[in-house]
């Protein structure tokens, strides 16, 4: 049974992106969200499987889905959803504009499969090997929908982040072969010794010192896909260049998926060693990634540059909640993944339809939306200010969780640096939102008026996260502390 | 076969000697070219290695892993990366960051600095080839050299496959090479990463009329 979703699961996108390749119209748009839609119902119940009845196990040792990867698949193939919604209206526009070549929305919607395919597999592998090839195929297919328009621009980002990318997660193979080196001494030469389940298990009898190395080049592998700071030189240009459909995957789930990595090295790692040497790095390199976002949130130019660099600030807030640890805020950490990558996500297709409506990306030309596109640019300010973490957005209660809950593990000066530098970035997004709302629209915009159906597509996502800002569904919460259970450390 | 672990810990110091031998050369060569099929001969030195250690271990992954090295390392990126090349007008590195004459002396100090420093670093691996860690950590460190000093795309992506050469290198002296199903995930990784380069090199031929990464640098803040 398990064995059969996880292949419908993954044979949907391949195969789906297999017959969508040559298709042009609407046949490649109804084949592309047939083939996203078989892997969704799969993604979903398998999560809500693992949710509910515990760790599901697939394929002999390959397939190992706990409550945090359950979690991880969902928020994936919801995400993946609301970046198709609004993929036929983006690429029918790019196609109109001729940006895009007629072959290119087969291609388009091939790789978008394609690249949901490589993100589903990251959170169900037990072997950190497989881990590993899972996250360097997002790179690769991820790197030809970035370039796809062949501007000289997109071909800039494109190879940035192909090198950078490959680079980057080379050293996270190095990180994953010396945890598996690690174990040679107690496993020898088996199979399973690559598994972070096997590695927990035996953790207290790994070789201490290789598991620190292998933590070290584990952050700075995925931390490069994550966006981390001093590693997130590719990520503006890469989220900003890519088509907006692509940028909300890459900002909604593909940053995630490598945080998820990261957080299996660090659990494997505070087993081992205790909790102290990884979280001490996390907190330092979240921290350090907050503060070098801000500047650039400040004085942004670039719509979706500013959402990028909003990326690499919640990433840093994140991998600074995961340091911290404790209950609470490891609980805000949960939610908050989500909700940035549901909000993340919006916002990149929000921007992409004000970006395609004033022909440019330049903050200072996209001014008077609420006039002018009233549904994109309503939606652009809602989720500005639901980033943010305003009251009652649920971003306000993760935070407020991430922030509270390190200065109660005892992180005091952390927590209130990392709370000066939320404010701070909350005023620089305010600041460029109210100018895009209210600001002067320059001469020649003419008012674009969206359907009920994109209204709806950009608006209920942004309800979700204000509403779970006052009230969590019961089995919500369920889900939530069976996460937390799997985050938390226990090790010494 | 009869092969003993004494033998094959010898063959894979021989080998990483090579590999080394080389990496210094890639370092040392403006003409791109000569760099790929250098790339080309250390992957089939890996190969080599790697079946050495598969034969005197037992171990069939290995084995298989030491022939998708010499198939897809050694043989194919070669044969696609030549081909590109082949399309552009200008095949030598005219002017990189770094003189190839100092990359092959920084190279060089890069290998004894390496060999020095991890004197005797055996790890727990499951031969006593007390050479294959220093090497495999030189030729990473070798690989990062060229890819950050080399103007031309292609010499950057010969970078990358000698920094990736060293982690395979790193797989076969630290572990017993990694699992089956990783390495055949690994080598399919390693043809998309081609084939994604040869997609973005003509996209820049045709846009920029050359493969240089002059023009590439556009994006800023």
């Amino acid at each position: 049974m398990n064995e059969v979703a996880v292949a419908i699961l993954l044979l949907a996108p391949v195969l789906g992106g297999l017959a969508v390749w040559r298709m042009i119209g609407r046949r490649a748009e109804i084949t592309a969200e047939i083939s996203l839609g078989v892997t969704t119902v799969a993604a979903l119940g398998l999560a809500s499987a693992a949710l509910t009845g515990g760790r599901l196990v697939a394929f002999a040792d390959l397939i190992s889905l706990d409550a945090l990867g359950a979690y991880i698949l969902a928020l994936t193939a919801t995400v993946a959803c609301l970046a198709m919604a609004a993929s036929p209206r983006y690429v029918r526009h790019e196609l109109t504009a001729g940006a895009f070549r007629q072959h290119d929305e087969g291609r388009f919607y091939a790789l978008f499969l394609w690249f949901v395919a490589s993100l589903v597999v990251v959170p169900i592998v037990d072997n950190l090997g497989l881990l590993w090839v899972a996250i360097e195929a997002t790179t690769m297919v991820s790197a030809l929908l970035v370039g796809i328009t062949r501007t000289p621009e997109a071909i800039e980002a494109a190879w940035k982040y192909l090198i950078l990318g490959t680079i980057g997660v080379g050293f996270a193979l190095l990180g994953t072969l010396l945890a598996y080196a690690s174990s040679v001494h107690v496993l020898g030469d088996s199979s399973d010794a690559m598994n972070w389940t096997r590695l927990m298990s035996i953790a207290p009898t790994l070789n201490p010192n290789l598991l620190r190395i292998s933590f070290v080049f584990a952050l700075a592998g995925y931390g490069t896909k994550i966006g981390l700071v001093p590693f997130h030189t590719w990520l503006p240009d890469a989220h900003s260049q890519a088509p907006s459909p692509v940028s909300a995957l890459l900002s909604g789930v593909s940053i995630t998926a490598a945080l998820y990595a990261l957080i299996r090295f660090h659990l494997v790692a505070a087993a081992g060693l205790g909790p102290g040497f990884s979280s001490t790095l996390l907190i330092a390199f979240g921290l350090l990634s907050l503060a070098v976002a801000l500047p650039f949130l400040v004085r942004q130019e670039d719509v979706k540059r500013l959402l990028a660099y909003s990326s690499i600030e919640h990433m840093g807030l994140l991998t600074l909640g995961i340091g911290f640890g404790g209950p609470l805020a490891l609980l805000g950490v949960i939610l908050h993944l989500g909700l940035h990558a549901v909000t993340k996500a919006t916002l990149f297709l929000s921007a992409g339809e004000l970006v395609q409506q004033y022909g440019s990306r330049r903050l200072s030309r996209i001014r008077g939306t609420l006039a002018s596109a009233p549904v994109a640019g309503g939606a652009f300010g809602a989720g500005i200010v639901l980033l943010g973490g305003l009251p009652p957005s649920g971003i306000f209660a993760t935070e407020f969780a991430i922030v509270v809950g390190g200065a109660l593990a005892g992180y005091v000066v952390a927590a209130a640096i990392a709370a000066v530098l939320l404010a701070l970035s909350f005023v620089a997004l305010a600041v460029h939102g109210s100018r895009l709302l209210w600001g002067r629209t320059a001469p020649g915009i003419s008012v674009v008026h969206v359907g009920r159906g994109m209204a709806l597509r950009l608006a209920a996502p942004l309800f979700a996260v204000a509403i779970l800002g006052l009230w969590t569904p019961g089995p919500l919460a369920d889900a939530l502390n069976s996460i937390r259970a799997v985050l938390a450390v226990h090790g010494g | 076969m009869n092969f003993d672990p004494m033998a094959a810990a010898r063959l894979l110091d021989a080998c990483s000697a090579g590999i080394v031998l080389v990496g210094i050369l890639i370092a040392g060569t403006r003409s791109i070219g000569r760099a790929i099929w250098l790339v080309g001969a250390q992957a089939i030195l890996l190969a080599v290695a790697a079946f050495g250690v598969g034969v005197a271990t037992n171990s069939p992954h290995l084995l298989i892993g030491s022939l998708l090295t010499f198939a897809v390392r050694g043989i194919a990126v070669p044969l696609i990366l030549g081909r590109i090349l082949r399309r552009s007008p200008v095949r030598v590195e005219r002017n990189p960051y770094l003189n190839p004459r100092l990359s092959l002396i920084v190279a060089i100090v890069i290998v004894f600095a390496a060999a020095i420093t991890m004197d005797n670093a055996a790890l727990g691996g499951p031969l006593d080839a007390p050479r294959a860690l220093p090497a495999s950590v030189a030729e990473v460190l070798t690989g990062l050299l060229i890819a950050m000093t080399r103007r031309k795309s292609l010499s950057i992506v010969v970078g990358l496959l000698v920094f990736e050469n060293g982690l395979a290198l790193a797989a076969f002296s630290l572990t017993y090479g990694m699992p089956l199903v990783v390495e055949l995930g690994a080598a399919f990784d390693l043809l998309m990463v081609i084939v994604v380069v040869g997609v973005y090199a003509r996209r820049m031929l045709t846009v920029f009329g050359s493969l240089s990464t002059d023009e590439l640098r556009r994006l800023r803040g």
